[in-house]
């Protein structure tokens, strides 16, 4: 229901589009952007897949730098490691019963249905139409309600001034931030920067829903989990491995 | 009650042309160069109206960019820090401090900015 | 016979020292909130692993507190007994002042306070805590209400449905505040129903021991008799509500332990080696609940004022202990995120919390932003009958 809708608006929302750049086309940036002038559409679901038997423990450290150096977090001078955030951090467990060890990178699993978006009073979580789930930072109070709901543990409280933050990541003092599936880049056609910085198939990022697409086929050939599948939030970030 | 709003709009639009009159406001290393080059008029709709209007146009544009990812260069708050910085001893001064381009308007309507609590205050990482 | 109410004369020293020395204490709130503010939460023992700190505690400690005052009020009016009648206006100023308290509190340890608007015009329907922003500037106006009704004379006609309206508002307000633990499905220590009953429980009694202690002092300090048949009635009641607390909590325990998943927690809480299991057991089962009980109970010490104080006391400080056990207690443990699997590295081990001095000063200054509320206002209108003796409030009452 909410998707046929969804779908008649994105329909109507385009043509409007089209229509303001034939008329305001006087020559400003509106023409020359017109293909990022549209709204992310619910045809699409990004998703991750990682294969922990793919990635080497070099690989998950080079994942968590360059998610740092790409969105500017990790150098707080003030907050202490608990208080850091962590975006992305690498997690080494081991099976109570026959002792195997695995490691994978854990993040915002961008579910289907985040609790965090449920249980945020102000709409400041939020899921995109493409299955991206934000924090709107103008309306984030900090009340840390969804770092309790988050299963994942993978919301940090930003816990003191910054300054010099990325140009395309804003980020401040009082407000809760996560993984964002680095929507920058996504929304010009790239890819995550820790999904770039693996070079073998241990990290692959794309369209859920595209049959075509090179996550979807791999997720159909393979075993794959979900983190705290019990819970069916149905997460964009799959693994395999563990 | 209409001519009171009249009243009331007029004294609004001319007070903050009077200010842009009577002071000469630090428009920015690439505004100004813009400006001269009489290319400016092509970016905002009309000085009073980018004066008045926009709060309005970045709010409008922050929610398209946040919730539907609409990246496009107008209106977006990074395209204002671009253009309206200025250099000081080859480093940027960063656009909220004192006499920098929103702080000079900004304090002396008293009104306090929120936007650069987050937003990073100079252009792209370096000069 | 009539009940009259008279403001009390508030001239004395004891009255100015009791206003100074509060004031003092919410200066000092007053200098901890600018100075978290000011440096972010970095300066607090807070984290990202202990999302909620000290300032919640006493929050929700407050907040209630707030609703279980209101209880003597909605005995008289929506249960009509007579004999906690005079003690209605009492109750609402109580509660307001509690709850103001909380709230202050609880907004002044939010990362954005300066946002507060914003909280107050983006509502997510889905979320608890924003039905709670509604729950709780509604209850200002109904309790406003209900106390206009009780001070009006022309109006008095109305309290009984004013104070219905009060008593259910009451519980789904504090039903709220339990399903914001009792609704993270995430967290094995509160992903439970039960939390929501749990609270109101917990409410009526913490409501009804702050009740007591502000209904003793404030006669015994402005002379004003104060008989024996409200005080033992009170008492009792404060006796009852807390053996329904200590049900509610064994209950909770015992079938959260039934669940294979939640062994982890219930173990580290209740037989662990931190900090937790000795607050739980001694604090807020002993010292909280099984003293009080006994002070109340006990035939020999019957109507004695002081260990009334002195219970109602321990039960507001076991108060305290327990949602420190539940709020930081829950959080000190990991949530189970691969279930069969240890984590070794990366997220898991139990953490440590050590409340700052800032946020512990923030957290009793709500306590006495409440006090210092209610001791201006019996001061500035008449809340307090001039006499609660045997004679008028029960004439019946038989002294043993």
């Amino acid at each position: 229901m909410s998707k046929k809708l969804n779908r008649r608006d994105f329909i109507k929302s385009t043509t409007a589009v089209t229509a303001g750049v034939a008329t305001i086309s006087s020559g400003i940036t509106l023409t020359t952007f017109a293909a990022e002038d549209s709204p992310v559409t619910n045809e699409k679901r990004w998703g991750m897949l990682i294969d922990t038997n793919k990635l080497t423990e070099s690989n998950i450290d080079d994942m968590v730098n360059v998610c740092q150096e790409e969105n500017g977090w990790g150098s707080e001078t003030h907050s202490t490691g608990a208080q850091k955030p962590d975006w992305i951090k690498k997690v080494k467990v081991r099976d109570k019963t026959t002792g195997k060890i695995d490691m994978l990178p854990m993040m915002c699993q961008h579910c289907e249905q985040p609790p965090c978006v449920d249980v945020c009073p102000t709409n400041a979580s939020m899921k995109r139409e493409d299955g991206v789930v934000l924090v709107d930072k103008h309306l984030c109070i900090g009340c840390r309600y969804c770092m309790m709901a988050c299963p994942y543990g993978s919301r940090s409280f930003v816990h003191e001034d910054l300054s010099n933050q990325k140009e395309h990541m804003p980020r401040g003092k009082g407000t809760v931030e996560s993984c964002t599936l680095c929507v920058h880049r996504v929304d010009k056609g790239g890819i995550p920067a820790c999904a770039e910085a693996v070079s073998s198939d241990g990290v692959i990022f794309g369209d859920l829903y595209d049959a075509n697409s090179k996550i979807n086929q791999t997720l159909k050939k393979i075993q794959s989990t979900q983190i705290r599948a019990d819970l069916n939030l149905n997460t964009g970030i799959r693994y395999s491995g563990i | 009650m209409k001519r009171l709003l009249i009243v009331f709009l007029a004294l609004t639009v001319t007070s903050v042309f009077a200010y842009g009159v009577d002071k000469h406001i630090n428009l920015g290393d690439r505004a100004t160069e813009l400006k001269n080059e009489g290319k400016s008029r092509g970016i905002h709709p009309s000085l009073s109206e980018i004066r008045k209007m926009h709060p309005e146009f970045l709010l409008h544009k922050r929610d398209k960019t946040v919730h539907q990812g609409i990246r496009t260069r107008r209106n977006s708050l990074k395209e204002c820090v671009d253009c309206h910085s200025t250099t000081k001893n080859d480093e940027y001064v960063p656009i909220n401090a004192p006499e920098q381009f929103c702080s000079t308007c900004h304090q002396k309507v008293g009104t306090s900015l929120d936007c650069f609590s987050c937003h990073r205050t100079t252009p792209k990482e370096d000069l | 016979m009539n009940i009259r109410y008279q403001q009390i004369k508030g001239r004395s020293l004891g009255f100015y020292a009791l206003i100074a020395g509060l004031g003092i204490f919410i200066l000092a709130t007053l200098g901890s909130v600018y100075f978290i503010e000011h440096h972010g939460h970095y300066v607090t023992g807070m984290s990202n692993r202990f999302v909620w700190g000290m300032p919640h505690v006493f929050a929700l400690f407050l907040i209630i507190s707030a609703s279980g005052a209101l209880n003597v009020a909605s005995i008289a009016s929506v249960f009509q007994k007579k004999l906690y009648k005079p003690l209605s206006r009492l109750s609402g100023l109580v509660s307001l002042a509690l709850l103001m308290g909380g709230l202050m509190v609880l907004v002044l340890d939010l990362g954005r306070p300066d946002r507060l608007i914003v909280a107050m015009t983006e509502y997510n329907f889905k979320s608890i805590f924003a039905w709670n922003i509604i729950l709780y500037n509604g209850f200002f106006v109904v309790v406003a209400v209900y106390l206009w009704m009780m001070f009006e004379r022309r109006l008095n006609k109305f309290t009984f449905k004013a104070g219905l309206i009060a008593f259910t508002w009451r519980l789904i307000l504090t039903t709220g505040t339990g399903s914001i633990f009792g609704f993270l499905v995430a967290r094995q220590a509160y992903d439970a129903v039960i939390m929501a009953p749990m609270f109101i429980i917990m409410s009526f009694a913490f409501g009804l021991a702050f009740f007591i202690l502000i209904l003793m002092a404030s006669y015994k300090w402005s002379e004003r008799p104060l008989g024996d048949a409200i005080v033992n009635r009170l008492g009792n009641l404060l006796g009852v509500f807390v053996a329904a607390v200590m049900y509610f909590v064994a209950v909770k325990h015992l079938g959260s332990m039934y669940l294979a998943e939640n062994a982890g927690i219930e173990n580290f809480i209740l037989f662990g080696e931190h900090i937790y299991t000795p607050l739980f057991w001694y604090a807020q089962i002993i010292l909280g609940g099984l003293i009080p009980m006994a002070l109340i109970y006990h035939p020999a010490l019957r109507g004695n004022r002081s260990t009334l104080g002195l219970a109602s006391l321990l039960v507001l400080i076991g108060g305290v202990v327990q949602l420190y056990v539940i709020i930081i207690g829950g959080q000190a443990y990991p949530m189970e995120m691969f279930p069969g699997k240890e984590i070794l590295e990366g997220y898991g081990d139990i953490a440590a919390y050590s409340p700052s001095l800032a946020e512990i000063v923030l957290g009793i200054g709500g306590v006495a932003v409440a006090l210092i509320a209610v001791t201006f206002l019996v001061k500035f209108l008449p809340f307090l009958p001039e006499s609660l003796a045997d004679e008028i409030s029960d004439p019946h009452y038989k002294t043993k």
